[in-house]
């Protein structure tokens, strides 16, 4: 159980840091967008899977899988948000211009 | 696990350059996303390693708040962004 949950946490920060260097060298904001929205998504669910298989199954297991889903519902909403609010601002802009 | 959260502080910072350095409004609201996630498991990673049952509470909350911060401030950049 113990080498299952260092499996995936360390497949998860193996996501992070990809994602990391995918939004940090990216040129639009939708580039990064698609970078952040698919890779913090695996990454931080797969580190969150590894911390509840770490170390059997204790109580404060019900908040780290509480915490997953919370991310795993929250990420792709703040994502679209934030890629309508950019389009649609842009979009005005180009008309005026 | 040590290892794990130094990678997640390493990519908070790296991704609190591009806050800094962001061209548009959207891209640093992305990257104050991006840190606030990793900032997230990285307390509860913390908390794991520590034994501090409280610090998941807190995780939970600063997701919670996080989420509604990030979709207030955009739906507000797509009304015009208070220059309008």
């Amino acid at each position: 159980m113990t080498v299952a949950g260092f499996v995936f946490m360390g497949l998860g920060a193996a996501f992070v840091l990809i994602g990391s260097v995918g939004i940090v060298r990216f040129r639009d904001v939708y580039s990064r967008l698609q970078a952040s929205g698919v890779s913090d998504n695996a990454g931080l669910g797969l580190i969150l899977v590894g911390a509840v298989l770490h170390g059997g199954w204790q109580s404060h297991d019900v908040a780290l899988l509480l915490l997953l889903v919370l991310i795993l519902l929250t990420n792709p909403i703040v994502t679209h948000s934030i890629a309508r609010s950019a389009f649609v601002q842009q979009h005005q802009e180009g008309d005026e211009d | 696990m040590q290892i794990v959260e130094l990678v997640l502080l390493l990519s908070v910072i790296s991704v609190l350059w591009l806050l800094w350095r962001g061209p548009t409004p959207w891209d640093r609201l992305l990257a104050y996303n991006s840190a606030s996630n990793r900032v997230v498991v990285t307390v509860c990673l913390i908390a794991i390693s520590s034994r501090e049952v409280l610090l998941f509470d807190v995780a939970i909350g600063y997701a919670a708040l996080s989420f509604l911060g990030v979709v207030i401030v955009s739906r507000f950049l797509e009304r015009g962004g208070g220059h309008r």
